[in-house]
């Protein structure tokens, strides 16, 4: 059994004509873990998993996907939902769901019994026999969802798959990939909605301008900027400036700082015997949002990107 | 994991039945009906036209007062030898008025009347003017004069029976030669027809796949190979349907309509159950193979018009391709029909017309044995065609095996 992640890639390069798209990206998501690909739009996201999947062939590097250097060898226990959402128009839900289930190598019967109890799980229960053409957008997807997993693969692959949908699909969305968790499965996703992977991911890689800027946790992403801190003295004064560190900024109410690497403490103390009182005080670590922003800002600074 | 047949017939399944299950397919099948109904009264409409105007056409002779008699007994004998199809136009016997050949000239230009010939003067030496293409009339009237001068020399009456034939009709047990030929250029055509008509469906399937975005889940779950062949299998078992209907509904019109039974006595050389079977395996070889190109082609363009636009240059080379068998079909043995026979696009058709004319059937073993392997060739070049071309995977020299593929 090889001892490699389920999705594992070292140096992945990619052409199209001219243009070098993936620059030498490296993978690696544990497994039975939800991990990340996140990056800008044109960043190699898309390319990079369709490599991954053995849709296109990468120019350079190496890649394998449960532990199979042809991806084609993982065919039946991978579930994939593409970012270009795709199902024919006139096929009913139930049956669209057996015949990706058919497709990986499930029965159809048996994709057909399981594809009616997981919408009636999904609450589609109602539309098991509609033709596509005839459901919401976001019912669509969910039943494209539905059909990436019938046949309960190791490795769920998913591009851009809150797109599109509502808060309230979002929301069943999560559930989904939680409870596919749950069961086993490594899920892979690629999304440009930090929300999503900083509720969801336990690991992560940003992309942008075809490399990788960033792997790790949500966490030591989110500690690549330093702490946000605001202040709301009780007693405002002409010295509160000179008891936070430079660069504070005052909207007439509210102080908001920079708080300093090991810092904090030392900081909170001298505001407590600054007599001027602690009417509010945060200190909090920016969200994934903002060191998404500051991870691409960075790259695009050091002129790989395009302005 | 799966065999690329197993992949291929799930996806055939899904094709096939998204094509019968819908109510557009009973129209498809019945199309040739509205066909056969146009063609019925347009056919009508043009035998009333001939009909019309053959009874207008007429053949004159502009002779004396005496010779009428002779001359209306004389093209009653006439008549008789030839069928009712073959005959000339009417006679008409005009009394001689004071300048025949005037008058016979008048009387074929006119545009009130339809003289196709017209005989004038003494009927040892007479006159004949006739249209341009009336050459039959004239040698009509030539014959009339003939006779009538026959039957004033020797007195034996007209239309005298002279010699008295026994006639003996003998049924053959095999087809002639012609026979066998009028068999090769109907199968040639029937299933090139049939292979145009249906194949053509192939072309706008992964450029419909394409729209609907579900070739990104094909591909990513099955080989392109398994793709291509599914969509080929599964619109072919379609033609199937199509072909059965309309080969059920011809055979009982053979066995129904009087006349139309002779057409069981065109036998072709190999035997008429070997020769359906062999029409019915190079009809599905040519459908593969047209169909495979077609796919390939349609999975190029981007938009229907492109498909249209591509697939033309495909039906002017396979026109061509029908054109050649059917020149070989009228040629057994010639360069030309060896050459068809072995050319891949156009083998199914030049080996069915062999079918007609030869009885060897191993040539035909070899046959479709070399026109499976480039169904193969074929489905594996298009699918080539569409990772370089559509999914931008790879290079032409890795995707052909001139160079090596980066991939590990």
């Amino acid at each position: 059994m090889s001892s490699l992640p389920p999705v594992w890639a070292e140096g992945l390069i990619k052409y199209f004509g001219k243009q070098q798209a993936v620059k030498g990206v490296s993978l690696s998501a544990p497994e039975g873990q939800i991990y990340g690909v996140l990056g800008p739009n044109g960043a190699g996201k898309t390319t990079t998993l369709r490599m991954m999947l053995g849709i296109i062939d990468p120019d350079g590097g190496e890649r394998r996907l449960l532990g199979e250097s042809n991806p084609r060898n993982a065919n039946n226990r991978v579930g994939y939902l593409p970012e270009e959402r795709g199902l024919y128009p006139g096929m009913k839900a139930r049956e669209a769901i057996a015949f990706m289930g058919a497709l990986r190598g499930l029965e159809w019967a048996e994709g057909r019994k399981r594809a009616g109890v997981m919408m009636e799980e999904a609450g589609l229960g109602h539309a098991t026999d509609k033709k596509i053409r005839q459901m919401s957008k976001g019912m669509a997807q969910l039943v494209q969802l539905l059909g990436s997993i019938v046949h309960k693969p190791d490795l769920i692959v998913l591009d851009e798959p809150f797109s599109g949908l509502d808060p309230v699909n979002q929301e069943h969305l999560e559930s989904l990939i939680k409870a596919e968790q749950k069961r086993g499965a490594t899920i892979l996703f690629s999304t440009h909605v930090m929300a999503h992977a900083e509720r969801l991911c336990a690991g992560l890689s940003i992309i942008a301008g075809g490399l990788v800027r960033f792997q790790g946790t949500v966490d030591e992403a989110r500690g690549r900027l330093p702490m946000r801190g605001s202040y709301t003295p009780s007693q405002d004064g002409s010295d509160v400036a000179g008891l936070l560190p430079a660069g504070a900024i005052h909207d007439g109410r509210v102080w908001r700082f920079t708080v300093p690497e090991g810092g904090a403490e030392t900081l909170v103390q001298g505001l407590l015997a600054s007599g001027h009182g602690i009417a509010g005080l945060t200190m909090e670590r920016p969200g994934l949002h903002d060191a998404f922003v500051s991870i691409v800002q960075q790259a695009r600074a050091e002129g790989e990107l395009a302005a | 994991m799966k065999s690329l047949f197993s992949y291929s017939l799930i996806i055939a399944r899904r094709d096939f039945l998204a094509v019968v299950a819908t109510p557009a397919f009973l129209l498809f099948l019945l199309a040739p009906l509205f066909m056969i109904v146009l063609a019925a009264l347009g056919g009508s409409g043009a035998s009333q036209v001939a009909v019309t105007s053959a009874n207008a056409a007429r053949i004159a002779v502009i002779a004396a007062p005496a010779d009428v008699e002779d001359i209306k007994a004389a093209d009653t004998a006439l008549r008789g030898l030839t069928g009712r199809f073959a005959g000339p136009p009417e006679l008409e016997v005009i009394v001689t008025k004071a300048d025949p050949t005037k008058e016979a000239e008048a009387l074929i230009i006119s545009p009130k009347t339809d003289y196709y010939a017209v005989m004038h003067g003494p009927l040892d030496k007479p006159s004949i003017a006739h249209r341009e293409l009336a050459r039959n009339s004239a040698a009509f009237l030539s014959s009339l004069a003939n006779e009538v001068m026959r039957e004033r020399k020797t007195g034996t009456g007209f239309g005298a029976e002279l010699s008295k034939p026994t006639l003996t009709a003998i049924q053959r047990n095999e087809s002639s030669a012609g026979g066998r030929q009028m068999t090769a250029y109907l199968s040639v055509f029937v299933v090139f027809f049939l292979t145009l008509l249906l194949a053509g469906q192939a072309v706008g399937m992964l450029a419909e796949e394409k729209s609907n975005k579900v070739i990104e889940i094909l591909a990513a779950a099955v080989p392109l190979e398994a793709v291509f062949l599914g969509k080929l299998v599964g619109m072919f078992g379609v033609a199937v349907l199509f072909v059965t209907f309309w080969a059920s509904m011809a055979g009982l019109a053979v066995l129904a309509i009087p006349g139309l039974a002779r057409l069981a006595t065109l036998a072709p050389a190999v035997g008429l159950p070997t020769f359906i079977a062999l029409c019915a395996l190079y009809f599905t070889m040519a459908y593969m193979l047209l169909g495979a190109v077609f796919l390939g082609v349609g999975g190029q363009a981007g938009t229907m018009r492109e498909v249209q636009m591509l697939s033309l240059p495909v039906t002017i080379f396979m026109v061509a391709m029908f054109g050649m068998s059917s020149a070989g079909a009228n040629s057994p043995g010639s360069t030309l029909a060896t050459f068809t026979q072995w050319f891949p696009f156009s083998s199914p058709y030049a080996m069915t017309a062999r079918a007609a004319t030869d009885p060897a059937v191993l040539p035909h073993i070899m046959a479709l044995a070399w026109q499976a392997i480039w169904v193969a060739i074929t489905i594996w070049v298009a699918a080539r065609l569409f990772r370089v071309g559509v999914l931008k995977s790879g290079s032409w020299k890795s995707a052909f095996g001139f160079g090596r593929s980066a991939a590990n």
